[in-house]
């Protein structure tokens, strides 16, 4: 029947993991859906040796975006910057496109999703936050390796 | 189902006969999106065709035979939304491509002229983006204050704020709402217009969500301009209407310029048409126009019992999804018209629409294009299921039941 809302998508989105609180102000980057004011806040933390630490998101959304939100937390973990760019890449790749591989583990709850185009957004709030997150310490020069 | 289909006749209506006109029906879906856009019945939809098939040319430059008749079908269309709209003459009528760009020609063709620094703008708590975001951006450029008419708790506009925050000579205009697209109230636009004129103000009225429901006459309103769009009134998308008084039209300046909207044309300097055609450069959406012209007829055939349908449903679905626990119902008890915005506690109504879409329940989720009134209700999305005449009552039963399985998903 819901073919969207897999039990692997509503177990990601009732307990996202990095969730937590993000105050406005506070946040190294923000993303909103256009299409319903969706907003998501996210903070970065990187080890000294330019690991991801944790990617932490404040959510204001539906169940699609807070599970999007939980894998990309738990994926980017321990990953360089260079890596995460390039999973960031792939991710878009795929998104409502070319589909996740088995590789992608429950990434591949998202497959199908060409189905519903309004939802293609919902999935990709957190990594919009991400891409301007990164490209803002780009900027600011905090380039990590 | 039985017993939805006698519930539904209560009242001498059968949504039922009314639902055969639209092929788009036959698809087994429940239709609760019709404030974001009607479906068109069969009238419609043949007579733009027939346009097409039997009298298409480029109206208004033509001597030919076909010219003639696609003239004569166009300027046909503008007389019958003038009369629908109760306008002294046909030219007060301008085609436009729907609500939001009538809007747009009166902040940038007139508005914009009229107001200047340390002037006032007034919208209300209630507007659509679209009859929001134009008076913001003009008030911004002239250096003027946008004030916003704030609502009583009953979601309708609270007068007796505006009538005193009104000043005249630097408030300029007013830009109100005639039925909300959230709540589904209908406001007092006399009333406006009364303070707003008593202050030398002038009115523009967002007409989208009433002309499918509700009797126009902008005469009995008292507006200066009134603009809507065909899509939600049983017509076509990209056709709407700017109704505008006659002399404020000659005042306005055209928005586009180009061909068929001028007088002459020399090297470095031209003159414009006459008043309503100058406001619309470009070769023009005659057959939208043929069918909103057809969708003013059907809408006036349609008898007082399909208007107190379509609002008995949203009434009902307002009462019974009040009655589920978790679940908040936005708007007033009293008066609804034919729309109902809720929210459910711990689901998303992204979650909840897509639920229902699952059950083949279509209804909308999101900030409603009202993100200036969510926040005032302290939201920053709803779900909202909007009815026409020819819902039924078991749609609203599979839209409850809808609402009730999200809630079992998700909590």
């Amino acid at each position: 029947m819901n073919q969207l809302y897999q039990a692997k998508l509503l177990e990601q989105a009732k307990q996202p993991h990095g969730a937590g609180a993000v105050p406005r102000g506070t946040e190294d980057a923000e993303a909103i859906n256009p299409g319903c004011g969706d907003e998501i806040r996210i903070k970065l933390a990187w080890t000294p040796e330019g690991t991801l630490e944790g990617l932490v998101h404040e959510l204001h959304g539906c169940a699609v975006s807070a599970a999007s939100a939980s894998l990309a937390a738990k994926r980017l973990e321990g990953r360089t910057r260079k890596e995460i760019e390039a999973i960031s890449a792939a991710f878009a790749a795929r998104l409502g496109r070319s589909g996740f591989e088995e590789e992608w583990g429950d990434f591949q709850i998202f497959n199908g999703i060409e189905r519903y185009p309004a939802r293609i957004h919902c999935a990709r709030l957190v990594w919009q936050a991400l891409a301007r997150a990164l490209a803002r310490e780009n900027q600011a020069g905090e380039v990590t390796p | 189902m039985k017993e939805a289909a006698s519930q539904d006749r209560q009242g001498g209506f059968d949504p039922g006969g009314l639902r055969r006109q639209f092929a788009i029906l036959g698809r087994e879906l429940a239709w609760l999106d019709n404030a974001a856009t009607t479906q068109r019945p069969e009238l419609v939809l043949r007579l733009m065709d027939e346009f097409y098939r039997k009298h298409n040319a480029n109206p208004r430059r033509s001597v030919h035979q076909l010219g003639t008749e696609a003239t004569l079908a166009y300027e046909g269309a503008r007389s019958k939304v003038a009369g629908f709209l109760g306008a002294s003459a046909p030219e007060e009528v301008v085609f436009t491509a729907g609500t939001t760009a009538g809007i747009n020609l009166v902040t940038t063709g007139l508005a914009r002229w009229e107001i200047g620094p340390g002037d006032e703008v007034w919208v209300s708590a209630a507007e659509h983006h679209s009859n929001w975001v134009p008076w913001q951006q003009v008030a911004r450029r002239m250096g003027a204050a946008l004030k916003v008419m704030p609502l009583k708790s009953d979601g309708r506009l609270d007068l007796e704020a505006f009538r005193k925050g009104l000043e005249a000579h630097r408030t300029k205009w007013v830009a109100v709402t005639w039925v909300s697209n959230v709540l589904g109230v209908e406001n007092d636009i006399r009333a406006v217009c009364e303070a707003a004129h008593a202050a030398e103000a002038r009115v523009l009225v967002d007409a989208a969500q009433g002309v499918a429901h509700l009797p126009v006459d902008v005469q009995a309103m008292g507006c200066d301009f009134l603009a809507f769009s065909g899509h939600k009134m049983y017509g076509p998308m990209g056709i709407g209407a700017l109704w505008g008084r006659r002399e404020l039209l000659e005042q306005m300046e055209p928005m586009i310029y180009g061909g068929e909207m001028i007088s002459r044309v020399e090297d470095g300097e031209s003159t414009w048409t006459e008043v309503p055609w100058r406001f619309e450069g470009g070769t023009p959406h005659a057959a939208g126009a043929v069918g909103l012209a057809a969708a003013v007829d059907w809408l006036r055939e349609l008898p007082p019992a399909a208007h107190e349908h379509e609002a008995a449903l949203a009434r009902r679905a307002a009462e019974e999804l009040s009655a589920l626990p978790g679940v908040r119902v936005w708007g007033p008890a009293e008066g609804r018209l034919s729309l109902v915005s809720f929210s459910v506690e711990g689901v998303h109504p992204h979650d909840v629409a897509q639920v229902l879409d699952n059950r083949g329940v279509e209804i909308r989720a999101g900030h409603l294009c009202a993100q200036p009134l969510l926040r005032r209700l302290g939201v920053e999305s709803v779900a909202r299921a909007s009815f026409f005449p020819g819902n039924t009552a078991d749609e609203v039963r599979r839209l409850i039941e809808g609402v009730r399985a999200a809630q079992e998903l998700f909590t």
